[in-house]
């Protein structure tokens, strides 16, 4: 095989390396070289200026899609230390030309072989456009393809991480830790190059190649096109030509087989329309937990050492570090003086000399922050961890940067659903028994949650059953800017918003909230999200001590449960979060509603009734039955409310669990003489909330009520009129008249209201009032007889 | 073969000490037997280059002894914290006995302890025959640690009075005892610095001043890591203890230690053992002790009033009294475990109804 010509230098780098940037760029340097070629899709060229523009701050990334379809995608996130952006921006400083040199992502991006059902691609794509890296852009095949080997994993990591390898070799499990020893560390290293490229050559005729023949033909043919670019340039006559690329290419590059054989393997390759551009990145989702496949464990600390490395000012890296520690654990009100930091630095270099290392790493640093500044305890250095290591730095681009994918995508699917956007506001009826329609909303659901009120769903009852949706429309200028800023979730409408409501579930602690959220994500349906949120939801309820939030999102979640959209496979899991819940409420019930003011018991009563109502939904007799025990042992608690104690008696009625008797007794237990008439008036107000039909069906219930009006002395009176009137205010019209008819007549008659009309049927026949009666049956043969 | 009860950790493993100093040829700081790698060695356990075998005394986080050591190598102090039971003394004893060869440099912290146990006492015949000199000054472990350059010890640091505890902050950070009757002070030697151990359940009784922790490095010892490795301590400590007592019983199945340490587990991290489910934690501690003593307890049940075999009810009532030890919020938490977590667990239909008997 011939050897490369002395015109290339080849530089193996680690994507994401701080070290490995600040040495590539101290090489380059001395290099001066005329081409720069950089491993990455020749699709983005174009875009390469725009990183020289001042609005344009890492982290950004490179994002190429699938015209007509933008879930297919791949991205290429850059960090101010990634190598490949300090190689960008040093050619576009000195006016180099600048070239990506991977094989098009035209050719990468094709569609599945076998086109899946629409409703179940989107996650999968997702998942591996977020895992795609650089060292290994695409995965296209589908992860829960039963075709797909299960070896391709083990050579993607290898590929992806050839360190990792090195570092088992070395004794160590983590290939960062490793490589952070090694090369990060090192302040000398002009040898650092050579090195690798040795050691991934003797590394690669090592490694067994890979088992999957589609994956074994893609690699190569990205070493082809790569080879390619190198021989164009090489025929234009650059004398010094840099090469950027993974540290695992660069044995291939270094030996070249003759052009022809490159040739054919290039031949005849499929290819898709694709578009770049550039997106706003953020050092959560370069992180490795966010699922990025060649993401780093700690891009806040990494950009930290490479600020370090270029700045001037002196002291030692930990030094620096801790009083960034410190200052942030100060900002959040923690105990964290300079003595803390001094101590600190101390003991982290100790532990490094102790593990034979000469400066210590991001383990010693946390280490002994946890020792010193955070007394021992591990609470703290979640935090130092999010706002530290990870990072939350946002990047931004330039609006000269082509449109986004959201963009695109919302374009598309407004074309696809005829749904215009005017400035101009309008209604839109939706039946949502038509596809059509119910795609409508799913999309309108689904901008709001992404923070585009395009349409605001109207709550009024249109009057045409459950089945309508009201929305109105209005598109508003500066939703195009929301949809840019709503593009780090997703490039998809759905994606978008399935991503956004698990961040917002994740980030969310009130009970409530998230059951709200849940309803929403139903509604837009995002099957993905709602396992994710009722997980979210599942720990906050067992979490809770609030019986209050327990109780505000029981409805919701019951009628859902109920009535809901929910896939088959999610409807259980509700179930059990919600069977969960109310047993909570059951086992706390009494103690929240202990000693509880005028306003919490109205508040108490709202939640107290929205539970009554949602248990029935779950139709289970058990859930009932500990419902009614829990009301039960509310209505004889001493000292309750009188608003909650009538409302848990009045349940109990309703629901027939206790006889009649019991409800008198109580009834006049909280009427009789001894308590206070403030209480019972609250009780009366509990208990008839709503209707007072009762009062006209038991005439001893009436007569309690009036013995105890009776006797009420003159001022307490005046008191509780006010309570009075406004609990019978509340009544309808007609029954108002009933009762008012009713006071009207001696309260010892043993009559009923019912019974009044026709005086003269016996007692065992129910009364008819034929009269009134006849005047209904015109209208009810109208409608029974067509 | 000695007659003494339990003899200190230098004495017990002197040979392991020994075998180590011969074969440590790394650098020791000043006044220390064996160097910062040989002592975690010692505490961890290996083999020599000779072969030797040192038999771990501490099993768990080998980056929680490196840190410990290394934090006596920065002459800083050390704090252990952790829950009872979670290997504190131990720890601290072997760390004095590997770094000084001395253990018994001890102050053990009580309600009761005064300043004279910390700093020095007097001999009061020969203060009030000849005056006070040095030789009239009764110097505590403290102060012997001191001139000798060795570890000295307080167990149970939060158990001392808070003005106390406060003598020793010049110790610390000065690392001097002023002694003002003679004019003359106590300067500490290369080597010298203290291990203190603390129960973090015990914050209430006398919390540290933010002055006294920030001389300490503090160091958190976890509880047992897996499930696996608490059942087989508690199912070791339940049969010693179990023939200690004489109890007639038979030692409990595996299977019932498994479901108590996995409540005990469960109900301390919040969490089912699958992940599934969260749970509230109660006040208590839940420590891997009173998991062993709610089984002696059924044990001493079962053999007195049962069948000799511990069941579900058996355990019952001594779990109860492990879970709620604050009599209202406690119980809302073992109440919603029991119906949300116990009810629905296969095979633990027997637990649930126990449970319903006790209330």
């Amino acid at each position: 095989m011939p050897a490369i010509p002395p015109a290339f230098h080849l530089f193996g780098i680690r994507h994401h390396g701080p070290g490995c940037a600040r040495q590539l760029v101290a090489e380059l340097e001395r290099l001066n070289p005329d081409c720069l070629l950089i491993e990455g899709p020749p699709e983005a060229d174009a875009l390469l200026p725009l990183a020289a523009d001042p609005a344009m701050q890492p982290p950004v990334a490179l994002l190429v899609y699938a015209i007509d379809d933008p879930r297919r995608a791949a991205f290429f996130p850059l960090a101010a230390f990634s190598p490949e952006w300090q190689a960008i921006r040093f050619a576009l400083q000195r006016g180099i030309p600048a070239r990506f040199m991977d094989l098009p992502q035209k050719h990468q991006l094709l569609p599945p072989p076998q086109p899946t059902p629409p409703a179940d691609a989107p996650t999968d794509q997702t998942d591996q456009t977020d895992q795609t890296d650089q060292t290994d852009q695409t995965d296209q095949t589908d992860p829960s393809d039963p075709s797909d080997p299960p070896h391709a994993d083990e050579d993607l990591a290898l590929q992806r991480d050839p360190l990792t390898w090195l570092a088992r070799a070395a004794g160590l499990d983590d290939g960062e830790e490793w490589w952070e020893r090694l090369v990060e560390q090192r302040h000398d290293g002009t040898s650092l190059f050579p090195a690798i490229a040795e050691a991934m050559t003797a590394l690669r005729s090592e490694a067994p190649p890979p088992r999957h023949p589609d994956h074994a033909l893609r690699e190569a043919r990205r070493e082809a096109w790569m080879r390619e670019t190198l021989r164009t340039a090489h025929k234009e006559g650059f004398q010094r030509i840099a090469v950027v690329c993974g540290a695992w290419h660069v044995p291939a590059l270094a030996d070249w087989p003759p052009a022809a054989r490159d040739r054919e393997l290039l031949t005849r390759l499929p290819r898709t329309a694709v578009e770049v551009t550039w997106a706003p990145w953020t050092y959560g989702r370069l992180a490795s937990e966010s699922g990025y496949g060649a993401g780093v464990t700690s891009p806040g600390y990494y950009h930290f050492l490479w600020e370090h490395s270029r700045s001037t000012t002196h002291g030692s890296l930990a030094s620096h570090w801790m009083v960034h520690v410190s200052r942030l654990l100060r900002e959040q009100g923690l105990d964290a003086s300079s003595a803390h930091a001094i101590e600190a630095v101390r003991l982290a270099e100790t532990l490094a000399s102790f593990r034979g290392r000469s400066v210590p790493g991001l383990a010693e640093l946390n280490e002994a922050v946890q020792t010193i500044l955070c007394h021992g305890d591990d609470a703290p250095l979640a935090l130092i961890r999010r706002t530290l290591i990870v990072g939350e730095r946002l990047g931004e681009i330039p609006d000269s940067a082509p449109a986004v994918p959201l963009a695109r995508s919302l374009a598309d699917e407004q074309r696809r659903l005829r749904l215009k956007p005017e400035a101009l506001e309008r209604l839109l009826d939706l039946d949502l028994r038509k596809p059509g329609d119910l795609e409508r909303s799913h999309l309108l659901h689904r901008l709001n949650l992404l923070g585009i009120p395009w349409g605001e769903r109207s709550e009024a009852h249109s009057g045409k059953g459950t089945f309508h949706e009201i929305w109105k429309l209005r598109w508003q200028p500066e939703f195009a800017v929301r949809v840019v800023e709503a593009s780090v979730w997703g490039n998809t409408i759905e994606n978008a918003a399935t991503g956004l409501a698990l961040d917002r579930a994740a980030r969310s602690t009130e009970l409530a909230t998230v059951a709200a959220l849940a309803g929403e994500v139903l509604l837009a349906n995002l099957p993905d999200a709602v396992a994710g949120v009722v997980s979210r939801l599942e720990d906050l309820a067992a979490l809770t001590g609030a019986v209050g939030q327990l109780m505000d999102a029981v409805p919701a979640l019951a009628s859902i449960a109920r009535y809901g959209s929910v896939r088959r496979i999610e409807a259980p899991r509700i179930r059990h979060v919600l069977d969960g819940m109310v047993a909570r409420i059951v086992i706390g019930l009494p103690g929240a509603c202990a000693s509880l003011d005028d306003d919490a018991a109205q508040a108490m009563h709202t939640r107290l009734r929205g539970v009554d109502q949602a248990v029935p939904l779950l139709e289970d007799a058990n859930q009932t039955a500990a419902w009614h025990q829990a009301l039960q042992r509310l209505a004889d608690l001493d000292g309750l409310h009188g608003l909650i104690a009538g409302a848990a008696t009045r349940r109990l009625l309703d629901d027939a669990v206790e006889p009649h008797e019991s409800t008198l007794r109580r009834l006049a237990f909280a009427l009789s003489f001894g308590s206070e008439p403030a209480h019972a008036a609250a009780w009366l107000e509990g208990f008839l909330h709503g209707s007072g039909l009762v009062l006209l069906h038991d005439d001893r219930l009436w007569s309690a009520l009036d013995a105890w009006l009776a006797q009420l002395p003159p001022d307490a009176f005046q008191r509780t009129l006010p309570l009075l009137r406004r609990t019978f205010g509340r009544f309808e019209s007609t029954e108002r008249r009933q009762l008012r008819e009713r006071s009207r007549q001696p309260s010892a008659t043993p009559t009923t209201v019912t019974t009044r009309a026709s005086a003269d049927t016996p007692d065992s026949q129910p009364p008819f009032h034929l009269e009134r009666a006849e005047r209904l049956t015109p209208f009810l043969r109208r409608i029974l007889i067509p | 073969m000695s007659n003494v009860l339990r003899q200190h950790a230098e004495q017990q493993f002197a040979e392991e000490l020994d075998q180590l100093a011969r074969s440590d040829t790394r650098e020791r700081p000043t006044n220390w037997r064996l160097s910062p790698w040989a002592v975690a060695t010692y505490l961890l356990g290996g083999t020599l280059d000779n072969g030797f075998q040192v038999s771990p005394k501490y099993i768990g986080n080998r980056r929680i002894i490196e840190i410990a050591v290394a934090t006596l190598a920065t002459d800083r102090a050390l704090l252990l914290y952790g829950l009872p039971g979670t290997a504190k003394s131990w720890v601290s004893e072997h760390l004095a006995a590997a770094i000084s060869g001395d253990s018994t440099l001890l102050v053990q912290g009580t309600a009761g302890t005064s300043e004279e146990q910390i700093r020095y006492g007097w001999n009061y015949a020969s203060l009030l025959a000849n005056g006070p000199s040095r030789a009239a000054l009764v110097p505590s472990p403290m102060m012997r640690a001191m001139e000798r350059g060795l570890i000295a010890r307080v167990e149970e640091l939060t158990r001392i009075p808070s003005d106390v505890q406060d003598s020793l902050i010049t110790v610390l950070s000065e690392k001097t005892l002023p002694i003002p009757e003679l004019g003359s002070e106590v300067q500490a030697t290369r080597g010298f610095s203290v291990i203190a151990t603390a129960n973090n359940r015990d914050k209430g009784v006398n919390e540290l001043s933010s002055a006294l922790k920030r001389r300490f490095n503090t160091v958190i010892l976890p509880l047992p890591a897996t499930a696996d490795e608490e059942t087989s301590i508690v199912v070791k400590r339940v049969g010693e203890m179990g023939r200690a007592l004489q109890l007639p019983a038979e030692p409990p199945a595996l299977a019932e230690v498994r479901r108590v340490v996995q409540i005990f587990r469960e109900l301390r991290d919040g969490r089912t053992e699958d992940g599934k489910t969260r749970i509230k934690s109660p006040s208590g501690t839940l420590s891997t002790a009173e998991a062993i003593s709610v089984l002696n307890n059924g044990m001493a049940l079962a053999g007195h009033f049962g069948d000799g075999t511990v069941r579900a009810g058996d355990v019952m009532s001594g779990l109860v009294g492990a879970v709620i030890k604050d009599p209202v919020q406690d119980a809302v938490v073992w109440k919603e475990y029991l119906e949300t977590v116990v009810k629905e667990r296969d095979g633990w239909k027997d637990l649930y109804r126990a449970a319903r008997e006790v209330e």
